[in-house]
């Protein structure tokens, strides 16, 4: 009979410490030594035991439980903060931009209406005033307001350009037959010669196909769009001023 | 996302901070308190930290910070007891009360076993939870204890031994329960 296996020697074969040669003949020995094969079987239970104990260390309260995610915490705070400080320094960037390029209009006021200029201040005697209702009421406002807008100016000794741009409904203001203040216009013309009558041709052409037969007063011109009209007078530095 | 972390934390190094579970419970294993173990892994994580230019090779990693959790333990062991030596206290028997007598259920035999290795010698507890808890082979848990390759095995066996002692009961308790118990 062989020579008793000693602890050293099976802790090793359990822990894979000896060599394939070794451990070849342990296996070997162990089929024909029961009590052998209870040994071995005995220290694999009792590190199976000891790695079951420690599988799940219980966590210190309050602390290991805390470390990683404080930290993750704390990441994604530095990173919000990075976002937010971005966000801010752009916004104030563009801010400053934004200032320079709008600063030129202080939504300046004509006749009590919100007017709009590209230049740096309203030029109140180079005057658009943009109508595209039929509605009685603002009709008769833009005629007040062009009234008295060149009233004022005549007042004050300044020459003053004023050009009444209409288009959608609004256009029956400058239509014969159909104005209801054809007279007034006539009369007003005459007086301010600096007074312009447009109308936008596209809303003629659409009142066109829509079987009405479209003529307007002799004073008023028509424009190939009222848009391009507001938009060209405004780049020459017109104020535009929607009633 | 990763590119700012670098930016904003430096060199970032995953491979520290992955050990934290492994550290946390080989020192629990070591010290059984929740508290000192956490304490003992964090400051292995900082030293890790600290010296990782000092490490050449990423795959010996693990047993590196081990070695260096080993340290630690050793420097609080010697800050807290009143005695120069600490290898006397690597073969000094801890003295613990509670003994497992009736191991039944999951818990209990944890219970049970963890009491069976918190009454090991410092040393065997050592050497015993390196290579079960975490497989470490003889060599690698000789050179993180800085011990040789014999006294690794030695402590191996007889930390072996004594814990088959004190479990002793559970371990039988399938079968039937002998009336003597062996003492070692």
């Amino acid at each position: 009979m062989n020579p008793a296996i000693s602890d050293e020697i099976l802790h090793a074969f359990v822990d894979g410490e000896l060599d394939v040669d070794d451990s070849e003949k342990l296996i070997a020995r162990m089929r024909e030594d029961a009590e052998l094969a209870q040994r071995v079987c005995t220290l694999r239970s009792l590190q199976n035991m000891v790695r079951l104990a420690y599988a799940e260390p219980p966590v210190s309260v309050g602390r290991t439980s805390l470390a990683v995610p404080r930290r993750q915490f704390m990441q994604r705070c530095a990173f919000g903060c990075l976002i937010l400080f971005a966000g801010l320094s752009g916004g104030w960037v563009l801010r400053s931009l934004e200032s320079q390029a709008v600063a030129g209009v202080p939504a300046p006021v004509i006749g009590g209406y919100q007017a709009v200029s590209l230049t740096r201040e309203a030029d109140p005697n180079r005057v658009m005033l943009h109508l595209d209702s039929a509605e009685p009421g603002r009709m008769e406002a833009v005629l007040d307001r062009a009234e008295q807008l060149l009233d004022e100016a005549e007042r004050e000794g300044r020459g003053m350009q004023l050009e009444i741009v209409a288009n959608s409904h609004g256009i029956n203001l400058m239509r014969a037959g159909v104005s209801p203040h054809a007279a007034r216009i006539a009369r007003m013309t005459q007086r301010h010669a600096n007074l312009h009558w447009v109308a936008c041709s596209q809303t003629i052409a659409r009142f066109t196909g829509e079987g009405q037969h479209v003529e307007l007063l002799p004073t008023a011109r028509a424009a190939p769009t009222a848009i391009g009209e507001i938009v060209s007078r405004l780049q020459q530095g017109w104020t535009y001023v929607r009633v | 996302m990763s590119m700012i972390s670098h930016l904003l934390f430096g060199p970032f190094r995953p491979g520290i901070e992955a050990m934290r579970p492994m550290l946390y419970r080989i020192a629990y294993a070591w010290c059984h308190d929740a508290s000192l173990a956490d304490d003992l892994v964090q400051e292995t994580l900082s030293k890790a930290w600290a010296r990782r230019a000092q490490l050449r090779d990423e795959a010996s990693l693990k047993g590196w910070m081990v070695a260096i959790m080993n340290h630690c333990w050793l420097d609080y062991l010697r800050s807290r007891r009143d005695f120069d030596d600490v290898d006397d206290l690597q073969d000094e028997l801890e003295s613990g009360t509670e003994t497992p007598e009736a191991c039944c259920d999951r818990e209990q035999v944890i219970a049970c076993v963890r009491a069976a290795v918190a009454r090991l010698p410092l040393g065997q507890r050592q050497v015993l939870t390196l290579v079960d808890l975490e497989e470490f082979g003889y060599a690698e848990v000789a050179g993180i204890l800085e011990i040789p390759v014999g006294t690794v095995m030695s402590r191996l066996s007889r930390a072996r031994a004594s814990l088959k002692c004190l479990l002793d009961p559970a371990m039988q308790q399938p079968a039937a329960r002998p009336l003597l118990r062996r003492v070692k």
